[in-house]
């Protein structure tokens, strides 16, 4: 097999065994993008030259006998909302086609440190807003297992690069299923940490109570290492969370023995492709056999999470985003009369129509009037829905749904219309918006041989738990398969 | 509900153009009818004390970044300050 189409963990002892080199690993990564890219279009900037001196770096290291980190020397590609210093970080969007930030994001220091070869800035929607990468300012995104498919999104480019093998493995970030959804999508193993786990310090803001960054890879081991990584009390964010993590990896799992897994009824509704339900249910069935306890459960509130995420999400946004004003950093409009023109001309050209409309919802839901009535309503009901989750983990371990309702769709399919397109996050939404952990990982193949995901979602901070049910899952099914590029 | 877009767009520091607003209203009035559909709760927020935010000291951080490095992004710098347009008469 090609080593740019193995999992991390492979790689990591074959690099430690000196069965290959570093720099020959990060070479089959550059020529796989160099075959499949022009098809999948899953990067914004390439860090060639850069990855390849810090593969002769660690292999330099290897050959001294230096105790590494296991990820060290593994390719890893980056969303490009998450700041690389020198390197160009532009969230997808005219706003910040030139931008490269002065600084690392805590995330990037940790990667750095742990001899990780950065490939280079992953495609997304512009700002993180959308579910099919269709909205990023440079390129459409491809699904690697159909190219006139979406990869989903908005990290799109993340987890379309995966299943691809651009990258070993990838970053996201997901505020309201963003990469558990295009992890379902294309197939591969997504997780989107419990909110405070992994620090958001230069992490480009989109909703930064609902934000988290999270691993994408092959299999649930790569997600596990890398996890262990990047999770950690930092005080540079101030939502972070003071307490120590288990060694993710080193404490899997398969036995599910006396594993409750609850099934919402509310997830298996009239909105869900009937193939999804079965694959699903077949994968919970699965669990079941092998020793896990299955019971019905109810989270009546789940209806309401869809509006209550896009008001939280965009009032949140809209205040983020005041920050683009052409002044300190990013695009500036060419001809303006006066500084109030210069801000609505650069964030009018700057912003794509996604944006726009977020930051308008944001500001009428908080505006004066308006208030009451969406903005307080939406934090009772986000109060609501956190409660009946908290209520259902008293007896039960982990909650299985859906990761999406259908399979990947068509690309132009659904732009036009904003509800459509939002309606793909409704089993995913839940879930930031109660702080939860929780992950995807593929269950089947639709006819057209379009990946279906699992999700998998569990009670604050029990990413260990959700991780052992994964791989339990994992081990049944056989994990992710190549597609045909 | 008549949602007035330019208002908003204004408030947003945003121009619509004018073969644009038709769209736009549409689709926030989609929006705001999917989140009108939200029942009413005649509860009170309070403070969540176990999601308070520890604070970093309020302590200007020295050295850690060069003025050139923080403004190599800017559009338009001049004698190390960011220039815009006249402000004041």
């Amino acid at each position: 097999m090609e080593l740019f189409n193995k999992t991390a963990v492979e790689l990591s002892s074959m690099l430690k065994n000196k069965e290959i080199s570093s720099v020959d690993l990060t070479n089959s990564v550059f020529d796989r993008i160099e075959k499949v890219e022009g098809k999948v279009d899953a990067y914004v900037t390439l860090n060639k030259e850069n990855a390849l001196l810090k593969a002769q770096e660690i292999d330099a290291k290897i050959a001294n006998g230096e105790e590494l980190h296991p990820l060290a020397g593994i390719p890893i590609g980056i969303k490009d909302n998450i700041s690389t210093k020198g390197l160009r970080t532009t969230c997808s969007s005219k706003m910040l086609e030139n931008y490269v930030p002065p600084f690392n994001a805590t995330v990037m220091d940790k990667i750095d440190n742990a001899g990780m070869v950065v490939t280079g800035k992953l495609n997304m929607d512009e700002f993180a807003m959308g579910s099919s990468t269709e909205n990023s300012y440079f390129k459409k995104t491809k699904n690697p297992f159909d190219e006139t498919r979406i990869p989903g999104g908005s990290s799109g480019g993340s987890a379309a690069a995966v299943a691809a093998s651009e990258a070993i493995v990838t970053l996201g970030s997901d505020t309201g299923g963003s990469i558990r959804q295009p992890a379902s999508y294309c197939g591969v193993v997504g997780l989107k940490p419990t909110y405070g786990t992994v620090s958001r310090f230069g992490l480009v803001a989109f909703a930064s109570s609902l934000d988290q960054i999270g691993p994408i890879g092959k299999c649930v081991e790569d997600v596990a290492m890398l996890q262990s990584l990047i999770c950690g009390y930092d005080k540079m964010d101030a939502t972070s969370a003071y307490r120590e993590y288990p060694d993710f990896k080193a404490n899997l799992s398969s036995d599910v023995k006396g594993l409750k897994i609850g099934l919402p009824k509310e997830y298996f509704g009239d909105g869900i492709d009937e193939y999804v339900k079965v694959s699903v249910m077949n994968a919970v069935k699965e669990l079941e056999k092998n020793g896990a306890e299955i019971r019905e459960i109810s989270l009546p509130s789940t209806d309401y999470a869809l509006s209550s995420y896009y008001i939280i999400s965009s009032a949140e946004a809209s205040s983020n985003l005041a920050r683009y004003d052409g002044v300190k950093y990013g695009f500036r409009a060419e001809n303006y009369d006066n500084l109030i023109d210069m801000y609505e001309k650069t964030r009018s050209e700057g912003f794509g129509d996604e944006v726009k409309r977020r930051i308008m919802l944001g500001t009428f839901v908080l505006s004066s009037g308006f208030y009451d009535a969406y903005y307080k309503k939406a934090k009772l009901l986000q109060r609501r829905i956190s409660a009946e989750f908290s209520e259902s983990f008293k007896d039960i371990d982990v909650i299985a749904t859906p990761t999406v309702p259908s399979t990947a769709f068509k690309i132009g399919e659904n732009i036009g219309d904003p509800l459509k397109m939002y309606a793909t996050d409704v089993c995913t939404v839940t879930i930031n918006i109660a702080g939860l952990p929780a992950m995807s990982i593929p269950c089947g193949y639709d006819n057209a041989g379009l990946p279906i995901g699992l999700q998998l979602i569990g009670d604050k901070f029990s990413e260990q738990k959700l991780l052992n049910t994964a791989y339990a899952y994992e081990k049944l099914f056989g994990g992710f398969k190549l597609p045909t590029l | 509900m008549n949602i007035d877009i330019k208002h908003i767009a204004k408030l947003s520091r945003l121009h619509i153009e004018d073969e644009k607003l038709s769209k736009f209203e549409a689709d926030m009035q989609n929006i705001v009818d999917m989140v009108e559909k939200l029942p009413d709760i005649n509860e009170e927020l309070n403070l969540d004390e176990s999601n308070a935010m520890t604070l970093r000291e309020d302590k200007a951080v020295l050295n850690k970044y060069t003025r050139q490095e923080l403004m190599q992004n800017a559009q338009s710098v001049k004698a190390g300050c960011l220039v815009v347009p006249k402000t004041v008469e």
